[in-house]
């Protein structure tokens, strides 16, 4: 769907009337156009003014109670920010698990080291998170990462080459997003190769720079770990890992379809 | 707003004794039972909570953020329990009353939008509450009134612009 295609609907689309259908091909379309999606906000901000226009009915007196209740259930119970690490560390093995599907011929005799490094970059990622972790207790207490906020993808070799690799990415509407992109089976006997470069894009064109690889180890295995506190990766679902020359090495899709 | 991320009491109240009453009205209006609006203002103060990192002040209002979230929430639920693909809302023919503006009302967001609306010929007013409120398409409209479905979708966008219009030259200083 095209911009101008995409702009007639958002009125409609502002006052919740528009089709499914369209609703959907919109609504994926605002995940990476700024521009249509500041148009939807004024919209939806303009809508939401209509919304106060109605003669107030009062609300029964025990509402408030229940609503304060319920937001208390909602932050359970102090210090459960562990569970965060737990779906964390959780993601991660799926993640392994995922890619070890795809890897076959790239991870034969290496999957124990494999595992090693996986769980040191579990613990870098755990670290990593501390921050994040600090900042959701303050604002979110207790909050988990849900299921449907984490996506995984595999990266494969390009025109032949070697090594593959595989992707999380949390890209959530609430929470600070993040990406984990682990590498394997790259050449660490071609040093001109380095320093690797991990991007992200969307279907628009446009990329995020995720890191650089600048080290592998002897397996050609390296990983990079980014958080994006101002910006959100829904939509982005491209990544690719490029070479010093400016070659796409490994590629692959992230699937951000909630659920799979 | 700080309040309620750390879901602090007062805070909840203090928001609640501001907003819930349109928003139990907007449940009352669209949903059509107060056991659907009390649902539906639960689950807005829970959605806000839940939101409220990604609440951003210089993107827009608390009061439309919140109004966002229950008409959104509103129309949800529409779609889930009729199992169709647009919302069959309950249509009251009624266009909120403009002349009302002056009577005894604590909510200043009522006043503003009551003031918005004023801005908007009449035309313009029923189509937007027959949207917003009667949750009828462009399409639907269009058909009903014998009129081309483009003009439906040019008023009504010419309508939102005109609402959010009145509502900035009301925030900004005289």
């Amino acid at each position: 769907m095209t911009c101008p295609e995409v702009r007639e609907l958002l009125p409609e689309h502002a006052v919740g009337v528009l089709p499914a259908p369209e609703r959907e091909a919109v609504e994926r379309h605002l995940r990476w156009c700024a521009g249509c999606r500041k148009e939807a906000a004024e919209l939806a901000q303009a809508a939401a003014i209509v919304g106060f226009a109605l003669p107030p009915a009062p609300a029964p007196e025990r509402l408030a109670d229940r609503v304060v209740e319920a937001v208390h259930a909602a932050i359970g119970p102090r210090g459960s920010g562990r569970r965060l690490r737990t779906a964390a560390a959780g993601a991660i093995a799926a993640l392994v698990a995922v890619a070890g599907l795809g890897w076959g011929a790239v991870m034969a005799g290496r999957a124990e080291r494999f595992a090693e490094r996986a769980a040191r970059a579990e613990q870098r990622q755990a670290e990593a998170l501390a921050e994040f972790r600090r900042v959701l207790d303050r604002v979110v207490p207790g909050t988990d990462i849900p299921q449907q906020e984490t996506f995984l993808g595999q990266l494969g070799p390009v025109h032949g080459g070697l090594g593959g690799g595989a992707v999380l990415q949390l890209a959530s509407p609430t929470r600070i997003d993040l990406v984990i992109v682990m590498v394997s089976g790259l050449r660490p006997e071609a040093p001109d190769a380095l320093p690797y470069r991990v991007r992200l894009a969307n279907a628009a064109g446009e990329t995020i720079r995720v890191g650089r690889i600048t080290e592998l180890d002897a397996d050609g295995a390296a990983d990079v770990i980014r958080q994006f506190p101002n910006r959100e990766l829904a939509g982005f679902t491209e990544v690719t890992v490029v070479d010093a020359q400016g070659e796409v090495v490994l590629a692959g899709s992230i699937d951000q379809v909630p659920g799979n | 707003m700080e309040g309620l991320l750390a879901g602090n009491d007062d805070a909840v109240r203090t928001l609640y004794a501001r907003y819930a009453r349109p928003i139990f009205t907007l449940g009352l209006r669209l949903l059509g039972s107060p056991e659907a609006a009390e649902e539906l203002t639960q689950d807005v103060f829970l959605a806000a909570w839940r939101k409220a990192a990604h609440f951003d002040p210089a993107r827009g209002r608390l009061s439309t953020w919140l109004m966002t979230i229950a008409h959104n929430l509103a129309v949800d639920r529409l779609r889930r329990e009729t199992g169709v693909r647009r919302p069959h809302l309950v249509f009251v023919d009624e266009v909120p009353d403009v002349a009302g503006a002056d009577e005894d009302e604590h909510v200043l967001e009522r006043d503003a939008a009551v003031r918005a609306l004023a801005s908007l010929s009449e035309a313009e007013r029923r189509l937007l509450a027959r949207a917003y409120f009667g949750g009828l398409t462009a399409r639907e409209i269009a058909e009903a009134d014998g009129i081309p479905l483009g003009t439906v979708k040019t008023r009504l966008r010419t309508a939102l612009i005109k609402v959010r219009r009145a509502n900035q030259d009301k925030e900004r200083p005289a």
